[in-house]
């Protein structure tokens, strides 16, 4: 909301009061001052000039060259570019030196060729109005020379944010009230008029009594409408409004005076008398904005006895009822309208205006009635004309702030005794509030977010102050529960990956539709499990996330077309999804997504390679970041991908692993392979956290004995692994593949067969084992492997 | 023959020190200690002398033996020290060193642990909710109006479940204290969604970081010691922290909370950090009655709660101008923070 210093000043003694001051007083009782900007100029190097000559530019046709009398004895050549004034028209004129609202200096300078010493400027260049389409021409009698200043009120308009539950700071007698409450200042009293109220009868009917309790009108005859008198045209000019007509200007007025909203209607298009009802299920109501809106039956209108809608009920005139320049009866409305019924109406039209914001957070109904008779007597007074009769009212105000108990024990307990219980009944005093008895606070019917003890604690806190109340720091001793484990075994993880040499990645959880075919879910999606935000905001941002894999995707893209030879990329996080074909909803699931392709090694002057990493790159990271667990990839379908295998940890699935299809990867601008894994948060960071024990160093030496065999190409290494755990065999600790050689040109090995060497490492715990048990053991695993297994030794 | 003996001693000796490299020194070693080598021939002749001459011969050339060995092994070291020194000429020490692939942690995680670790110290656990929330959670059981503006369909992302997105991660207060008994002492870091569009300060995803304390007797002056704590541990022992008093439906009093913070190449500057206040009273009677108990019945406990924007902290610690860089993870943005 925008205040006016000066306007402000119309309601308390501001002398003394610094806008700095003001500012820190206000922000720090939680009415926060989010800017201040100066109206008109203060330099006195802004004066009154009268333009005695003008010319065209004899090298631009849209400026011309001014001479101006600035009182200075001799004409100053000023050119411009404006096309609105005649000879002998005053204008304000800055002087070289002069520093015009905005900071910016007026200069001596030349502008194509000419002179020009000084600016003639509009309304907007000196700060005052809005009006930028000319030189501000001033009235005739004002003395050339001396300083706008002298003439035009300087002013300081106050931003500031009222928070939802504060609608009593909404008008500049509220704020003034406040400020007088923070300074211990006194508020200036307005003369109000009494008005003369009178039941409606006919004239009035009230049918929508939920959305409108209390609804006055009176009528003012033979108006005269017309422009508003300067001062205020001034007072809603400072705070951006533009004036219309004296009785439009007036209802404006009044609501930044008072925040009541008021509206005037011509008296010739209401036909009959009022009524308020609730508008008619898709009932088109074509609004001043000139836009028509469908209204519903929890819409409250204001119409005529014809049954057409005037205005729809606290949020906005109708277009043909409102006050013209032939108007010459005016019907007054000043109502009381229920918050929440405002609010549904005017965010389901998306139609906000002055009125609707005040009305959904509740303005003051003790107020309703003044402000008629304060518009109704300013209506009289610069437009002339003469009130009918008494002001008629239907429904009656509601009642809505009563008394409330303050409770001092909670309130030592709320600041830890640091407000004195005196203090706090001035901080409630000074807001207002008055004392009924023990520690019964009275609420003005303005303030209508107090309605609870803790509602008047948190008055007493903010008038005196956070200041106030020492800080105190009682640290807890507090045991890691789950969560807090989970947490670090995470980030141990994260740690180690970003030791191994790939970044971390953070991806929005919401992606495009059209990423749907890189997912590659730890379980696979059916039709009904994925999840849809209703509302996107785009296409891009549509679906939630139900695998890291797109996002990692889009990322090693992004960074490829940036130049990355390599794309190393780790992300952890939420995946969101339904499962059963939507039979269970909304799991949220954390996943370690990791993508690698491209350089092994970074370039290198001493040692060049230029390969790129394969499967068993990525499948190495996977065995580093989870020792000692047996890990194996199981082919799987592959899909969208051309690669795409089961990742199990001692035999159960945790994951998924891929490899992208090149094709894909040319889309992306990878042409390299590009290799993805995507595994069960919360199983990997179980498989680490599980390193308790730690086992004894072997005492005694083994032996390694190797074997090579030739084996159907097909046949997998899990295979020969599994047959080797199956034979248990005691002194075998350890075995491990270390060559594979196949011949696809058949030359010199059967293309369909293939070479495998593997070294098998004996050991005992109790003793140095003889060769000859070593030879024992090894013929027995070598034997196994040839009983169960397709193999020859070579 | 003993003549003999130290002749070839001193002839082996001189041939091992001229030895220039280690070719020379293997022919040295084969003249004299080789299977036809003059040492070797000269103990053959041992046989034929006097019982009385052995011992005396046999020292003898054991003694040749030992000093001719270790004149070997001694000049050996030498010419291979030489070698050593060789090699290294020529060597380029100012040649780049080998590149390691580059890797770190996000900078949001970097801040969030920092922030964690912080909060840690003052004896918070960490706890944490779903991301796909109730309207109860979200809004009801946070004493939000029926028709408070963050509930539209504008501002918050809906499914057609009816559920909803979360907006802030203060569904965790809940959550929390739907399943815990009072004391609780919780921070629950996260992602949050609003209906904002993508620009340089607005995402439609971000992270904030939630805290929630309430025991029998938790005071405003502890919710001010534990945040101006928090920010100077984040930001350096001289912070200024200054408490705003400001409006949230779910806690009251509510403030805001400035730091004054100087952004590179900029002026000290007050920048609000964070939203906090004293759990509303409507909030714990939510909570009672959706526990069926009266543990957290507002006569019986009290409480503070705050919540912080991760991304604006990190935008503010490290001066990053543009959101969108913390989600578009190019490396060469992310190397930055090792």
């Amino acid at each position: 909301m925008l205040v006016s210093r000066n306007w402000l000043a119309e309601h308390l003694d501001l002398t003394g009061l610094s806008n700095a001051e003001l500012d820190d007083i206000l922000t720090f009782a939680g009415v926060e001052v989010e800017g201040i900007s100066e109206q008109g100029v203060s330099s006195d190097l802004v004066v009154v000039a009268c333009i005695m000559q003008t010319d065209p530019h004899p090298n631009a046709d849209r400026l011309s060259v001014t001479q101006v009398d600035a009182g200075e004895g001799e004409l100053r050549q000023i050119v411009c570019g404006a096309k609105n004034y005649k000879v002998g028209d005053k204008v304000p004129c800055a002087l070289p030196g002069a520093r015009l609202p905005g900071g910016f200096e007026i200069g001596e300078t030349v502008m194509r060729k000419v002179e020009s010493r000084g600016m003639l400027c509009s309304a907007v260049e000196i700060g005052t109005g809005s009006d930028h389409s000319g030189l501000m021409i001033l009235p005739a009698d004002w003395e050339t020379g001396k300083p706008v200043h002298n003439f035009v009120e300087n002013d300081t308009i106050f931003e500031i944010e009222v928070t939802p539950n504060r609608p009593d700071l909404l008008s500049h007698h509220g704020m003034a009230r406040e400020v007088a409450a923070l300074t211990s200042r006194d508020l200036k009293t307005v003369e109000i008029p009494l008005a003369e109220l009178a039941p409606a009868g006919n004239a009035l009917s009230l049918e929508g009594q939920d959305a409108c309790p209390f609804y006055t009108a009176v009528t003012i005859r033979d108006v005269k409408v017309g422009e508003s008198p300067e001062w205020l045209r001034t007072r809603l000019e400072s705070i951006g409004l533009r004036p219309i007509n004296n009785i439009v200007d007036i209802t404006n007025f009044v609501l930044h005076e008072m925040g009541q909203p008021l509206h005037a209607f011509d008296a010739a298009k209401v036909n009959g008398g009022i009524c308020i009802r609730n508008a008619g299920e898709g009932e088109i109501f074509s609004a001043l904005d000139e836009e028509d809106y469908k209204l519903n039956a929890s819409d409250c209108v204001v119409s005529d006895h014809s049954g057409s809608a005037l205005a729809l009920g606290g949020v906005m005139g109708g277009q043909d009822s409102g006050v013209t320049e032939s108007t010459s009866d005016v019907i007054l409305e000043s109502a009381w309208f229920d918050p929440p019924s405002i609010r549904r109406t005017a965010r389901r039209l998306n139609l906000h205006s002055d009125s609707s914001y005040r009305f959904e957070r509740g303005v003051d109904p003790q107020g309703v009635t003044s402000a008629s008779a304060f518009a109704a007597s300013l209506i009289v007074r610069l437009a002339g004309g003469s009130i009918e009769g008494p002001t008629i009212h239907a429904g009656a105000p509601p009642e809505l702030s009563g008394t409330v108990t303050l409770d001092p024990a909670r309130l030592q307990q709320l600041v830890g005794g640091a407000i004195p219980m005196e203090k706090a009944a001035n901080a409630l005093e000074r807001l207002g509030l008055t004392s009924t008895g023990e520690n019964q606070w009275q609420i003005p019917s303005y303030r209508l977010d107090l309605q609870r003890h803790v509602d008047l604690a948190e008055e007493i806190v903010r008038v005196n102050g956070l200041d106030a109340i020492p800080s105190r720091n009682l640290a807890k001793a507090a045991i890691p529960g789950r969560v807090d484990t989970r947490y670090d075994l995470e980030l141990d993880l994260k740690k180690q990956l970003a030791a191994l040499g790939f970044y971390e990645a953070q991806t929005i959880k919401l992606i495009a539709e059209s990423q749907l075919p890189d997912a590659l879910p730890l379980r696979p999606l059916q039709d009904g499990d994925i999840i849809r935000v209703s509302l996107p905001l785009s296409e891009d941002h549509s679906i939630m996330r139900p695998s890291l894999a797109p996002s990692l995707l889009s990322t090693a893209s992004l960074n490829v077309r940036q130049g990355a030879k390599a794309v190393r990329f780790f992300e952890t996080g939420r995946c969101f999804r339904n499962a059963g074909g939507g039979k269970a909803t909304d799991l949220e699931i954390d996943a370690l997504g990791i993508i690698l392709g491209g350089s092994i090694q970074p370039d290198f002057w001493a040692r060049r390679t230029d390969d790129a990493c394969d499967a068993f790159a990525l499948k190495g990271v996977l065995e580093n970041i989870l020792p000692g667990v047996q890990l194996q990839l199981t082919p799987a379908d592959p899909g969208n991908f051309i690669l795409a295998a089961q990742v199990t940890a001692n035999g159960k699935t945790i994951g998924s692993f891929a490899q992208l299809s090149p094709s894909r990867g040319r889309e992306l601008d990878m042409e390299f392979p590009v290799y993805l894994a995507e595994l069960d948060l919360n199983r990997v960071c179980e498989l680490r956290g599980d390193n308790s024990h730690v086992v004894e160093l072997p005492q005694f030496p083994g032996s390694s004995r190797d074997a090579a065999m030739e084996a159907p190409a097909e046949l997998a290494n899990a295979e020969i692994e599994k047959s080797i755990r199956k034979l248990d065999e005691s002194l075998l600790v350890s075995f491990a593949c270390f060559d594979v050689f196949r011949d696809s040109t058949g030359e010199k090995m059967d293309s369909g067969r293939k070479s495998l060497a593997y070294t098998f490492h004996y050991r005992a715990a109790d003793r140095t084992l003889k060769s000859e048990e070593v030879d024992v053991a090894h013929q027995k695993t070598l034997r196994h492997l040839e009983k169960t297994l397709p193999i020859s030794y070579r | 023959m003993k003549e003999e003996i130290a002749q070839i001693q001193s002839d082996a000796l001189s041939a091992i020190e001229s030895a220039s490299d280690g070719q020379a020194l293997d022919q040295a070693r084969i003249a004299f200690l080789g299977k036809k080598g003059r040492l070797t021939t000269a103990s053959a002749g041992m046989k034929d002398l006097s019982k009385d001459e052995k011992p005396v011969v046999g020292q003898l050339l054991n003694t040749a033996r030992c000093a001719i060995t270790d004149a070997l092994e001694s000049k050996g070291r030498i010419l291979q020290d030489e070698d050593d020194r060789a090699s290294m000429e020529g060597l380029d020490i100012t040649l780049p060193g080998q590149p390691l692939h580059p890797g770190n942690l996000h900078p949001l995680t970097q801040l969030k642990d920092r922030a964690i670790g912080i909060l840690r110290r003052l004896g918070f656990a960490l706890a944490e909710g779903p991301e796909i929330e109730t309207e109860f959670h979200c809004f009801d059981a946070l004493n939000t109006p029926p028709e408070h503006p963050a509930r539209n369909e504008k501002d918050t992302f809906y499914f057609g479940s009816g559920k909803l997105l979360r907006t802030h991660t203060s569904t965790v207060q809940i959550r929390t204290m739907e399943t815990q008994p009072p004391p609780v002492r919780v921070i629950a870091p996260g992602s949050c969604y609003r209906r904002d569009e993508v620009d340089k300060t607005h995402l439609p995803a971000f992270n904030q970081l939630e805290g929630l304390y309430v025991d029998n007797d938790v005071q405003v002056g502890d919710l001010k010691g534990t945040l101006e704590f928090f920010y100077r541990a984040m930001f350096g022992e001289e912070t200024e922290v200054r408490f705003r008093p400001h409006f949230f439906p779910f806690t009251e009093p509510s403030f805001e909370i400035d730091a004054r913070l100087q952004l590179k190449g900029q002026d000290p500057e007050w920048i609000e950090v964070a939203g906090c206040g004293m759990v509303d009273p409507a909030v714990f009677e939510e909570i009672c009655k959706a526990r069926g108990d009266d543990l957290y019945h507002p006569d019986k406990v009290t409480g503070y709660a705050f919540g912080m924007g991760l991304d604006r902290l990190a935008m503010i610690k490290w001066g990053i101008k543009d959101i969108r860089l913390l989600i578009e993870n190019d490396a060469r943005f992310l190397s930055q923070f090792s």
